[in-house]
């Protein structure tokens, strides 16, 4: 892999939940996480709630500090070696909730023409710009641009919150459930648009979701996420095929099939994912996992190399490698 | 429980021609005219987008509508009974009685200062009026039935000490405890994590197998619908456009409308291609146009289909789609295996 | 990826919506309590400003033959107080020290309340813990008994009664401002805006004041009635405003040895304080009711 656009070096976040001393209660929502992108690909997260997929995306564009870890921007920490202002401009960000996303006091081309504003851009040339942007996700500025949040959709809002982050002419977009909320035939208009917005401009994406279908469809690599750690990441293809941690597994056993004689007879796994507070010790899924056996509870598995580019957190892989 | 005789004939849920309408200028059109039977101990999916008037339709069968607001016409008949014509103690009594219902966020159903075994004795006791102690053992056995473990301590737990999965299966406890003929069930696994959504449908499909209740599936989540349903019917802007066995319409979509959901949902697609959208947004629910409401949306669009009423295709086993193309296209078909 | 000027030319005219606070505005005017209550308002501002225009005699000038005069005497409509000035006129002239005394102070509150707020709800933390306990202690103390206590150490006189209603609001709109602050913080709009790079002072500038301000404001209004009674109040205790200025709560006072003679003579400051608060109470709960932007 040439060197990597965006990479996240063992981050590490834990939240406070109260209490003090011996009983204080510490969120493990990010545990000792790292990737790499490279230029022009899709990355997709997929997890469940606590997960921590979504303070891994505030961690990776710098909304949170790390408590420990980097990231780096083509190589260079991002803090030290790369100004955060400048970073800011290569890496942009869209959430899930359209209607907070964006100030319910400004209009639309004033949202996304506040960026370029900031980053120096005249306010004539930012309004130009912005009008640009929305006519090419889809919203005729002449209509839309003077419009307030609440006179939009949801998916004319999201695209809104697309252009915002186009504004800054990006290299990396992280997109944290920013399809979720939407109706299914609006969802497929956005996908489109996503994917026509990576062609064009070269765009990589950080593409979180819960939903397996959508992330396989735009991602070229995907990564699950189990209480914060990496349980496995690998090409969209052979992880969906081949899946070699028991979690991602379970997670493609939950899918409903779609298909009326073949439907879903077992749920993979039992009970609701663990609190992140206080997660097991050894691997953390080993509580709900049917194939759980003697290191499991005691020690964290190592990343194994399962495939190309293709790793998992796994001790059952381990046991395959001295097999073979 | 009573033994009743079931007649195989009478419909467990009859809705004819039913309309809802919401005070406001202009009034919202929420639901438009539709007509269904549910029979007993089958499962109807009804799957639709948010607006589209499924919840709606739902709300409808138990009254759950506030009432000076909302206009409702046509017929709504749940086990031999004229719901609208119900009024006070003989409403309630049907509400967790003989229908019952389950929603997407339990904190509707569930009463947070009174623990789960509370709530449901005391929903038996109000229906069939036995003894404290009977119905805490009722209590009981419900929390065993919907499987949750350890069950006994589970009784005297407060909503909030659950889990989220954990408090969907007390809240299907407690609208099963009555044994109710129809639960109307309205996206009851939306807000669930995937692995813990399919416990829950699967506990659904066994639960309605094992009490042979008729249940009423509202979702906007074709997957889901695919896993609970028998029949699958379409809503869009406040119409059934589309009925049908799930095979049927899941492999065989005749409404456009239908069709642009399986694309949406990635049937079929290939990775990373573009996907066959379809475009534009639903209308406004107190501005439908004339005809059909997809029309503004589908690429097959005409002038007829802008005139009511629009003709409807009749495929066998209960299966329609109110569309002029598919009409066309089916009597196309009919005449060409004649000649 | 460069953007010309060229290809957006013929798209430079951009239909503008109807702005935020033109849809309040509307949403106002349907509320018929709130207009109504409005109006009034505005009537007793206009009475005040033209005070010496309306007025039909000096609120100063007595005559000791009509002292306590009913209302409905003779060139006296309203009566005439204890030293014989005519109450319609000192009523009339009473509106300027009143309102003075209520709105002032609560301007005055909500530029410094509003500002320790904000910047406590935006930088949160420690900032936000040391500030907001001060204030918490400043709050502790009844509001009525503080503004005697520093009124009664600071002395009679308009501008210490002023000061001290100023000191009792501040921490009541600071509390307010910090809490509708910190919930727009939490937004993903803010989270957006600091994605893009801006530095704090411009996203309280460009992204907060706008959405917090006008919920501030409307607490704050609801204050001037609170105010213009502890005024009163003061002025009642011998603090605040000092004879022979007319000004409600002081004629309350004046008249109070009048209770048994003229009751309705004396209640009639007391209608106009009440009149007063009402109306101000009523119209900034409009006005909350109207800025509730619905999604």
């Amino acid at each position: 892999m040439s060197t990597p656009i965006l990479s996240a070096h063992n981050l590490v976040k834990h939240f406070n939940a109260g209490g003090f001393g011996a009983a204080r209660k510490v969120v493990r929502a990010v545990d000792d996480v790292s990737f790499e992108l490279a230029p022009g690909e899709t990355l997709g997260v997929v997890g469940e709630s606590g997960c921590g997929k979504s303070t891994t995306a505030r961690l990776l564009v710098q909304l949170l500090r790390p408590d420990s870890g980097s990231v780096r921007y083509e190589g260079k920490v991002v803090g030290p070696e790369l100004p955060l202002k400048a970073f800011r401009s290569k890496v942009q960000m869209v959430f899930q909730d359209s209607f907070a996303s964006l100030n319910p006091r400004m209009t639309m081309i004033d949202a996304v023409a506040f960026g370029p504003t900031v980053h120096g851009m005249s306010q004539s040339d930012a309004t130009r710009k912005a009008q640009d942007l929305l006519d090419r996700v889809g919203l005729d500025p002449s209509r839309f641009g003077g419009r307030y949040a609440h006179e939009l959709s949801g998916g004319q809002r999201q695209r809104v919150n697309i252009a915002r982050a186009l504004a800054f002419d990006p290299q990396v977009i992280v997109l944290d459930e920013a399809v979720s909320a939407l109706d299914k035939s609006v969802e497929a208009q956005v996908l489109n648009l996503l994917m026509d917005l990576r062609r064009e401009r070269g765009l990589t994406y950080v593409f979180i979701s819960h939903d397996l279908n959508v992330v396989r469809h735009i991602s070229d690599r995907v990564m699950v996420m189990y209480l914060g750690e990496v349980a496995e990441i690998g090409p969209a293809e052979s992880l969906y095929s081949a899946p070699r941690h028991p979690y991602t597994e379970a997670l493609l056993a939950a899918m409903p099939s779609l298909d009326p004689d073949r439907r879903t007879m077992e749920a993979p796994l039992a009970g609701d994912p663990p609190n992140p507070i206080d997660p097991p010790p050894g691997c953390r899924f080993h509580t709900r996992c049917s194939r759980a056996f003697g290191p499991c509870s005691t020690l964290v598995p190592p990343s194994h190399t399962v495939g190309k580019s293709h790793v998992a957190a796994c001790h059952l892989n381990s046991v395959k490698e001295h097999v073979a | 429980m009573t033994q009743e005789t079931v007649h195989a004939v009478t419909p467990l849920v009859r809705v004819e021609d039913l309309s809802v309408r919401f005070a406001g200028t202009p009034p919202v059109h929420a639901v438009n005219n539709v007509s269904f039977e549910l029979a007993p101990g089958e499962v109807l999916g009804i799957l639709g987008e948010s607006g589209s008037g499924k919840s709606v339709t739902l709300k409808t069968l138990l009254r759950l509508l506030p009432e000076r607001k909302t206009t409702i016409t046509g017929k709504v008949e749940v086990d031999g009974q004229d719901v609208l014509a119900l009024e006070g103690r003989a409403l309630a009594d049907r509400r967790g009685g003989v229908a019952s219902m389950i929603f997407q966020d339990p904190s509707l159903a569930l009463d947070p200062v009174y623990t789960i075994g509370q709530q449901i004795a005391e929903t038996v006791i109000r229906h069939e009026g036995i003894s404290k102690s009977d119905a805490m053992a009722r209590a009981l056995e419900m929390l065993e039935v919907v499987r949750i473990p350890s069950a006994k301590r589970r009784l005297d737990n407060y909503p909030h000490e659950m889990s989220g999965g954990m408090r969907q299966r007390a809240m299907i406890a407690l609208a099963l405890a009555c044994r109710p003929k129809l639960l109307l069930a309205d996206e009851p696994t939306t807000a669930l994590d995937a692995t813990v959504q399919i416990q829950i449908l699967l506990l659904l499909r066994d639960l309605q197998k094992e009490l042979g209740m008729g249940v009423i599936f509202v979702t906007h989540d074709i997957g889901v619908a695919v896993e609970v349903s028998d029949r699958l019917a379409v809503m869009y802007a406040g119409s059934f456009v589309e009925t049908g066995s799930v095979k049927d319409v899941i492999r065989d979509a005749r409404h456009p409308y239908s069709k642009g959901l399986l694309a949406a949902n990635l049937v079929g697609a290939v990775p990373g291609t573009r996907l066959d959208a379809v475009p534009g947004a639903p209308p406004p629910l107190n501005a439908l146009p004339e005809g059909c409401s997809f029309a503004p949306r589908c690429a097959h669009a005409e002038t007829a289909c802008g005139i009511s009423p629009l003709p409807i295709w009749t495929g066998g086993n209960g299966r329609w789609a109110r569309c002029v193309h598919a009409s066309r296209a089916g009597a196309l078909a009919a005449a060409e295996s004649t000649s | 990826m460069a953007v010309t000027a060229e290809t957006v030319a013929h798209l430079a005219k951009i239909e503008k919506s109807q702005g935020y606070w033109r849809s309040v505005w509307t949403r106002f005017l349907r509320d018929k309590v709130a207009v109504c209550a409005g109006l009034v308002a505005a009537g007793l501002v206009l009475m005040a400003i033209f005070a010496p225009w309306i007025a039909p005699a000096d609120p100063l000038e007595g005559s000791m033959i009509k002292r306590l005069s009913p209302i409905g005497t003779e060139g006296y409509p309203l009566g005439a107080d204890e030293l014989g000035r005519d109450m319609l006129s000192r009523l009339i002239y009473g509106a300027r020290l009143s309102l003075f005394m209520g709105v002032v102070p609560v301007l005055i509150a909500f530029a410094i309340g509003a500002a320790i707020g904000i910047a406590a709800g935006y930088l949160g933390g420690w900032v936000n813990t040391i500030t907001m306990r001060v204030l918490d202690v400043l709050y502790a103390f009844p509001s009525v008994l503080l503004a005697i206590a520093i009124s009664g150490a600071l002395g009679a006189g308009i501008l210490n009664g002023l000061l001290s209603l100023t000191v009792v609001f501040i921490p009541p709109i600071a509390r307010v401002a910090e809490s509708v602050t910190t919930s727009v913080r939490k937004l993903e709009y803010i989270e957006a805006a600091q994605a893009s790079g801006a530095s704090s002072l411009r996203i309280v500038r460009d992204h907060v004041l706008g959405n917090v301000l006008g919920p501030i404001f409307v607490y704050a209004t609801s204050l001037i009635s609170v105010s213009m009674i502890l005024a009163a109040g003061l002025s009642f205790l011998g603090l605040g405003v000092s004879p022979p200025n007319a000004e409600w709560g002081l004629m309350l006072n004046t008249l109070r040895n009048a209770i048994y003679v003229q009751p309705w003579l004396a209640a009639l400051p007391g209608v106009m304080i009440f009149l007063t608060s009402i109306s101000f109470n009523m119209l900034s709960d409009g006005l909350r009711s109207a800025m509730d932007v619905k999604q």
